[in-house]
């Protein structure tokens, strides 16, 4: 693995010294016993219940997903719906005819022009005196 | 040449390469949840997995709780790993950030309880010579990373690269650490030489 050294020969004995110092244990029935404890830890972490609770946390992610996007959807359709169903009743209804929202004041202007026709040719005192002004 | 030798694997998977478990094979029925490929994972890997992580800390008790640390770690990534990868790597960068994190709780824990104190990084009872104890001293005047790299190059045998990932450096960084590492270890033993 090692793809050069830099050490000397006279250093051999600085590496030997560094093995010796790093030296795994020998004997199989440590690393026995290393292996035991590992696969007991690991054991716990395969039996806690966190462990079940990991593996629903993504599909519960997926479904809360899901679940949010047709809701959205779903709210969507039922705002465009309404806002269909009260432009078609405001188009269809008969109840309010468009024309009485205007007619007041075109009849209110006509009949200020004819008030102000007639009321020049009847004798009245309002009219004299808008025609003594003139 | 080696005789192959076969292994019964459950989920009907036989595997077997020049008398070793398959890996790739180990992996995937570790995947599925057998733990006898995972226990089998371990028994191939404990002994390198217990070099990468006695390279970084300080102490033998810290590399098997560091090897612990590390196997459960990879337990939990399981799933993540794609088989078609080299195990091994993976396993020990694994490893070395477990023993990357080891070190880093202990300098905090050390830090918050004995500021004054100095650690005495290697205990080894059966030391005897003047060699070895200076070895250990001049280790102590690398920084976690020189002594980290020196070790896993000259004891372990990684390469520049195996070690630049392992330890999240560069190669050249890795490299360099090893010229200083080397180069402090010289100046200190150089004294110890004239002296034996």
């Amino acid at each position: 693995m090692s793809d050069f050294r830099l050490f000397s020969s006279d250093d051999d004995e600085v590496v030997r010294g560094l093995r010796s110092l790093y030296a795994a244990p020998a004997g199989d029935a440590y690393w026995n016993e290393l292996e035991a404890r590992i696969m007991a830890r690991v054991s716990d972490v395969e039996l806690g219940w966190w462990t079940e609770l990991e593996r629903w946390v993504r599909p519960a992610l997926v479904a809360a997903a899901a679940l949010l996007l047709t809701a959205g959807i779903a709210m969507f359709r039922a705002h465009q719906d309404e806002s269909d169903m009260a432009v078609e009743t405001m188009l269809t209804s008969p109840s309010v005819p468009v024309s009485t929202a205007i007619r007041p004041s075109l009849d209110n202007d006509r009949e200020t022009r004819i008030r102000y026709l007639f009321g020049c040719t009847n004798q009245e005192p309002s009219c004299s005196a808008q025609n003594s002004k003139r | 040449m080696t005789a192959a030798t076969s292994m019964e694997l459950p989920y009907g998977m036989t595997s077997y390469t020049d008398g070793r478990p398959d890996e790739k094979a180990l992996v995937v029925a570790a995947q599925r949840g057998v733990s006898e490929a995972f226990a089998q994972l371990v028994r191939l890997h404990q002994r390198r997995a217990y070099a990468v992580c006695r390279a970084i800390v300080l102490t033998h008790e810290d590399a098997e709780d560091a090897v612990q640390e590390g196997f459960l770690h990879a337990f939990k990534a399981l799933d993540r790993f794609l088989p078609d990868q080299p195990f091994g790597a993976w396993l020990y960068r694994i490893m070395a950030n477990a023993s990357l994190d080891l070190v880093r709780r202990r300098k905090v824990r050390d830090a918050d309880e004995l500021p004054e104190a100095i650690p005495m990084p290697f205990r080894d009872p059966g030391e005897s010579d003047e060699l070895r104890r200076r070895l250990n001293l001049a280790l102590t005047k690398l920084t976690d990373r020189q002594r980290s790299v020196i070790v896993l190059h000259d004891v372990e045998g990684f390469t520049h690269g195996e070690i630049g990932e392992m330890l999240g450096i560069p190669e050249g960084t890795a490299r360099s650490d090893l010229h200083h590492a080397r180069a402090s270890l010289r100046k200190i033993l150089k004294d110890v030489r004239s002296d034996l």
